[in-house]
């Protein structure tokens, strides 16, 4: 079963003649395991597909269904609890608090769900250690660089265990550095931790790291390819052990 | 580039048989599947380069196996190697058979130019997802060289998918241009008035 799965999904703005629409009958499907890449123009429809898929947004047609669940026959509670469990999002501009320290950030999630609070802070640094900042736990935002910054909050994405990674331009404010390194750790979070990660980007370099791109353009897809890693046999296990579990 | 001036440059730095040289730049180069010599090529170069004096056969070894020829560079093939140094490299981004393709695809009955765009696309992105994997596989403490020049291959895949991107964007104004057509030129002595 796809982790994300979406059923000509649509999204059109405004009414009569001004109308946009900004998403055409979009089907996509993203597994267990596999980091895709949605490329496209500027507004072709990317962030739209993302919010939808996010419940941040409600779709005019068809539907979004996450690990099996369509999420709009859910209250808005309900998409809310169904977002903060099942995905994480890693946006452009980090959205990180400026006075909580990097594991105060990365436990939030777990904060806001009600976990106590050692237990959020021991899985807040877990994640960070994982993600290399193992020596930047109690360092604020501004005390850390944009990359290290951007680390913290996929630490955050991260720490409810999510089944779900939605990336937002996640490399759209760091050199090119520091790209590589965040566009490396979410291929390492598909492959490695078996996650479904769906990031939206414009930059080739960034979207090379995928296993797979969907290009958009006003709102449809008008392409797709597969790209064949040599670490594609990786993907492989990590999928079939989940298949497992 | 033939292989004559690597030689000359791996000759330069000590003396080697065929088989060495032939190693050298291979890994020089990236290794074999970026660029691939054949002994042949190699051993046909150095026949040259003799012939022309710029290499000269130093000795022959024979340890029990077959027997191996050492090359040594001569003082011209030195001054023949600084002269190379002195001198640019040209690049033949304008001569670009996927941009022949293109235009041809636009003129020719029958053909899709956005089919061709979305299969030249897909390669250049299996293209650049290999080259990154490549190069975050290699060891900057240690095979730096191999990674600048992945990091050369990277930059002109992303030049050439943003360079797709623009194409494809305006392929309509394109077409409605005609082919770049031959200067007429008038035949016969030019008139006097």
């Amino acid at each position: 079963m796809s982790v994300i799965r979406t059923e000509n999904l649509t999204k059109i703005y405004g009414a009569g003649e001004a109308v946009v629409i900004a998403l055409d009958h979009v089907n996509l499907r993203v597994e267990a395991g596999e980091f895709v890449a949605v490329m496209g123009p500027s507004g072709c429809g990317k962030s739209t597909l993302l919010h939808l898929i996010g419940g941040l947004d409600r779709p005019t047609e068809g539907r979004v269904l996450l690990d099996g669940t369509d999420i709009a026959t859910l209250s808005d509670d309900r998409v809310t609890e169904l977002r903060r469990r099942k995905v994480g999002f890693v946006f452009q501009f980090y959205n990180l608090i400026p006075v909580l320290s990097a594991v105060e950030n990365a436990a939030l999630p777990l904060t806001l769900d009600g976990v106590k609070p050692e237990e959020a802070r021991r899985r807040a640094i877990e994640w960070l250690s994982r993600l290399g900042l193992g020596d930047r736990l109690s360092n604020r935002p501004d005390q850390l660089s944009g990359g290290q910054q951007q680390r913290v909050a996929i630490a955050r994405a991260l720490v409810a265990e999510p089944a779900i990674i939605l990336a937002d331009e996640p490399t759209g404010n760091l050199d090119s550095r520091a790209s590589d390194e965040i566009a490396g750790l979410l291929k390492r979070i598909s492959e490695e931790w078996g996650r479904a990660v769906l990031m939206v980007t414009h930059d080739p370099r960034i979207a090379a790291y995928a296993d797979r791109i969907i290009f958009l353009k006003d709102g449809k897809v008008v392409d797709e390819t597969r790209l064949d890693g040599k670490g594609s046999d990786e993907a492989g296990r990590v999928r079939a052990k989940i298949e497992v579990l | 580039m033939s292989v004559r001036f690597a030689i000359l440059g791996l000759l330069a730095q000590r003396p080697r048989h065929g088989y060495e040289l032939r190693a050298a730049f291979e890994a020089l180069v990236g290794g074999e599947e970026n660029w691939d010599v054949k002994p042949a090529q190699i051993y046909t170069t150095l026949d040259r380069l003799e012939e022309s004096g710029l290499v000269t056969e130093e000795a022959v070894e024979q340890e029990g196996g077959p027997e191996k020829r050492i090359y040594a560079i001569t003082p011209a093939g030195r001054a023949e190697l600084e002269s190379w140094f002195a001198t640019s490299v040209g690049s033949e981004h304008q001569r670009d058979e996927f941009f022949v393709k293109l235009m041809l695809s636009l003129a020719v009955d029958g053909a899709n130019p956005y089919k061709v765009i979305q299969t030249q696309r897909a390669a250049l992105y299996q293209r650049l997802h290999d080259v990154t994997l490549q190069r975050q596989r290699a060891d900057p403490q240690t095979e730096l060289a191999h990674i600048l020049l992945l990091d050369k291959t990277v930059m002109h895949l992303e030049a050439d998918l943003r360079w797709l991107d623009m194409v494809e964007a305006r392929l309509d104004e394109v077409r409605r241009q005609p082919l770049p057509q031959p200067e007429v030129k008038p035949r016969g002595r030019p008139r006097r008035r």
